[in-house]
């Protein structure tokens, strides 16, 4: 039985592959499209945005349901450092660069979508704030959660990776690694109630929205269902990268670490559906779920997917790994269909008013997908992300050193405490 | 009819169930009661103002003969490009955008036997939603005349203020790559301008005053006084917006149902009371430094104790510990 023991780099693969390539390819177009928007505006040939739908694709998308994907750093990490479950540190790894993946590509897009973004400069006023903004809450928490304690949970493969590729840079690699394991309580501490502030806030972003969101998710407990959502679809994103890696790369999976997934998941999804049936049955509204024609059949469509997931998951047919792998998928788009929900598809902004993004805007949304998936690839090929064994790390070693001569992955001195 | 002993107990039940509830909420967050007026006052920017010198509109719509010369009017006092989008000839926007500060709709019933023409533009709300939105203060409302104005400086095009307001007033220019946030602003600006003009041009020009522009106050009056002296004339005989979203600057009169004529039923709760309990749990930032320093607590103690393992296992492998 495979124990996974240390973060090792998928090794012996090109990090040039055609897939490489088709994402570069569909990057390139979506930043000249970038550009095309910054001068032209955002009307109608860019975007499909009017407005009684002035949020389109790249905010109520690639922001609101994307950074709840990407959510794995801040869900996995608070059971690993918080509640001390020591199986889930191997994969944190793989939860942060996710997330960090999906903030950064996020926060872009935001940067493209607003219509003047020169004025965003206030952010770092305090005393410009309007305290009582939930988009504020967002801008300033999201903002500083990716260029504070994400990035640096991020550094430790890149640390390693200088300290093996780079000697001559080594000394000063291992002092900020020193450095940041003094200070690393701070930052995790930081790195979860940041998410916890700003994930529940885009909910709060709808509660504004008043009775144009549909009864069925409008609630003033949105926020907390939101960050709630955002915390399993962290954990489908993590399960699926981890099921991919054996997909494609034949890394060997930990049966422990994913029950444990799996089991997190199935619980976390439970509670949340069990929270919103009770939201809805207090404020009166529980016919609304038959009732309500398209809406009811959307919320059906929701709560199906997710829920009938996680029965299928707690189940022993979830152990096969292809069920396991279409479990968490469709969880993981019922999660994602229901933070689209308010923002789009249970948004009735006005009569005869209607939004389909323009073929320019799914592009560009899609292009900034492509960044963090490219991102992922050269990151998980160059740095020790995915987790393995000791002995992986050794069949790693032997064949690197082989094809870069000079370069030594074993037998280090221990690092000084 | 006989009042019986189910439908009396049925009735107290109704009665005190919401008393008994909102009783034990109160008690149990003290700070609950306060937080929408202490919200307000947290921030003298996005204070109230005083309802009593507030500036505002009242739309009689029986009194409307859908002329649009308020549409001409408006373009001119706010030089705004006439939107002739339609045709190439007539001012005809479909709806408020940014040429379009100020519209004339008409509203038939599906048989064609009822119609009425309404007036849309900012009802410039006591508590607006877009300005609680708004990042960084781009919407505030003028502290002696509460009308709600658009400031470019403090605008990032976010677009927040579309989602946040009831009426689908604020406008975004779509066009170009500089856009503004487009809505009313009682012709604040013109009247700046030129001090000749006392009132908006929607106003100046109504040939039937079925617009006219004062203090909130008075217009209520004169608008109770109308539905006092036309009994069974007014829908509901209720002047909307002297509670609807908490309040707004803008009156308007109807014969026909509210909702035909572009107004919601939004309650009588302004907007920015729907986060009230957000704003709770943000109160003096308690509860998240609170939850920081408890985390910061775990996370010390079981890092400390997983850095120990990395310890031991580097020993144990030889090889690099990682973090």
């Amino acid at each position: 039985m495979t124990r996974w023991q240390r973060s090792v780099p998928v090794y012996g693969v090109p990090v040039f592959t055609r897939g490489f390539w088709g994402l570069a390819a569909l990057i390139a177009i979506g930043l000249v499209l970038t550009a095309y928007r910054e001068v032209v505006g955002l009307g109608v040939t860019v975007s499909g945005m009017s407005d009684p739908f002035a949020w389109g694709l790249w905010k109520t998308f690639n922001v609101m349901v994307l950074t709840g994907l990407g959510s794995g750093g801040f869900a996995v990490g608070i059971a690993a450092w918080i509640f001390n479950n020591k199986k889930l540190h191997s994969v944190m790894r793989v939860a942060l660069l996710t997330s960090a993946l999906a903030y950064w590509t996020g926060l872009i897009m935001l940067g493209v979508d607003v219509g003047r973004p020169w004025n965003f400069y206030w952010v770092i006023m305090p005393w410009q704030w309007n305290v009582n903004s939930p988009l504020l809450e967002i801008a300033v928490c999201m903002s500083l959660y990716a260029s504070v304690p994400l990035l640096l949970e991020n550094l430790p493969p890149l640390f390693e990776y200088v300290i093996y590729e780079f000697p001559k840079w080594r000394g000063l690699a291992e002092t900020c690694e020193k450095l940041m394991k003094k200070v690393y309580p701070f930052i995790i501490g930081l790195a979860y109630v940041l998410p916890m502030m700003h994930q529940s806030s885009l909910g709060a972003l709808m509660v504004l929205g008043g009775s144009r969101v549909n009864t069925l998710w409008q609630t003033p407990c949105l926020p907390l269902i939101y960050v709630w959502a955002a915390a399993f679809l962290g954990y489908n994103c993590v399960t699926l990268c981890l099921l991919l890696a054996k997909l494609a790369w034949k890394r060997d999976l930990d049966p422990v670490v994913m029950a444990e997934l799996n089991k997190i998941t199935v619980y976390l999804i439970y509670a949340w559906t069990a929270f919103r049936f009770a939201d809805i049955l207090l404020r009166g509204k529980i016919l609304h779920i038959f009732t309500d024609g398209y809406f009811s059949i959307l919320f059906w469509v929701e709560t199906v997917l997710i829920l009938g997931s996680a029965y299928v998951l707690s189940t022993e047919k979830g152990k096969k790994l292809s069920t396991m792998f279409n479990a968490h998928l469709l969880c993981a788009v019922g999660g994602m269909i229901y933070r689209f929900s308010p923002t789009t598809l249970a948004f009735s902004a006005k009569a005869n008013s209607f939004y389909f993004p323009a073929m320019a805007e799914i592009i560009v949304c899609l292009a900034f997908v492509g960044v963090a998936g490219l991102g992922y690839l050269v990151a998980v090929k160059k740095l020790a992300i995915l987790p393995g064994t000791n002995a992986d790390w050794m069949k790693m070693a032997q064949y690197e050193e082989k094809v870069k001569p000079g370069i030594q992955l074993t037998g280090y001195a221990p690092v000084e405490h | 009819m006989a009042l019986t002993r189910r439908e009396a107990l049925k009735n107290l039940a109704k009665g005190t169930l919401p008393v008994l509830a909102a009783g034990c909420v109160s008690a149990a967050l003290p700070q609950f009661a306060h937080a929408e007026e202490e919200r307000l006052e947290a921030n003298p920017k996005y204070r109230k103002t005083d309802p009593a010198n507030a500036l505002g509109l009242l739309y009689d719509a029986t009194r409307c003969v859908g002329c649009k010369s308020c549409m001409v009017a408006c373009s001119q006092y706010n030089e705004l490009k006439p939107d002739t989008r339609q045709d190439g000839i007539h001012q005809a926007p479909p709806a408020l955008n940014y040429y379009t500060k100020n519209i004339i709709k008409l509203w038939r019933s599906e048989d064609g036997s009822d119609h009425s023409y309404f007036k849309q533009q900012c009802m410039h709300c006591i508590d607006p939603g877009c300005m609680n939105a708004c990042m960084f203060g781009g919407l505030r409302k003028d502290e002696e005349t509460g009308v709600v104005w658009w400031y470019g400086a403090k605008c990032v095009g976010c677009r927040y203020c579309e989602i946040a307001c009831p009426f689908h007033v604020p406008a975004f220019q779509w066009d170009g790559f500089n856009p503004k946030i487009v809505k009313c602003e009682l012709c604040r600006t013109p009247m700046q301008k030129d001090p000749t003009k006392k009132q908006p041009g929607c106003t100046k020009v109504c040939p039937t005053n079925a617009v006219i522009y004062g203090k909130r106050p008075d217009l209520l009056k004169e608008a109770k006084k109308r539905i006092a002296e036309n009994p069974g004339k007014y829908y509901q005989s209720k002047v909307y917006g002297e509670h609807d979203a908490g309040g707004t600057q803008v009156l308007y009169l109807s014969r026909v149902p509210f909702d035909k004529i572009g107004l919601p039923d939004v309650g009588e709760d302004s907007i920015p009371s729907g986060l009230k309990y957000s704003h709770i749990a943000y109160k003096w930032l308690a509860l998240p430094i609170a939850l920081y320093v408890g985390m910061v607590a775990f996370a010390g103690k079981n890092f400390s104790e997983h850095s120990h393992h990395l310890v031991e296992d580097q020993k144990e492998t030889g090889l690099r510990a990682q973090l």
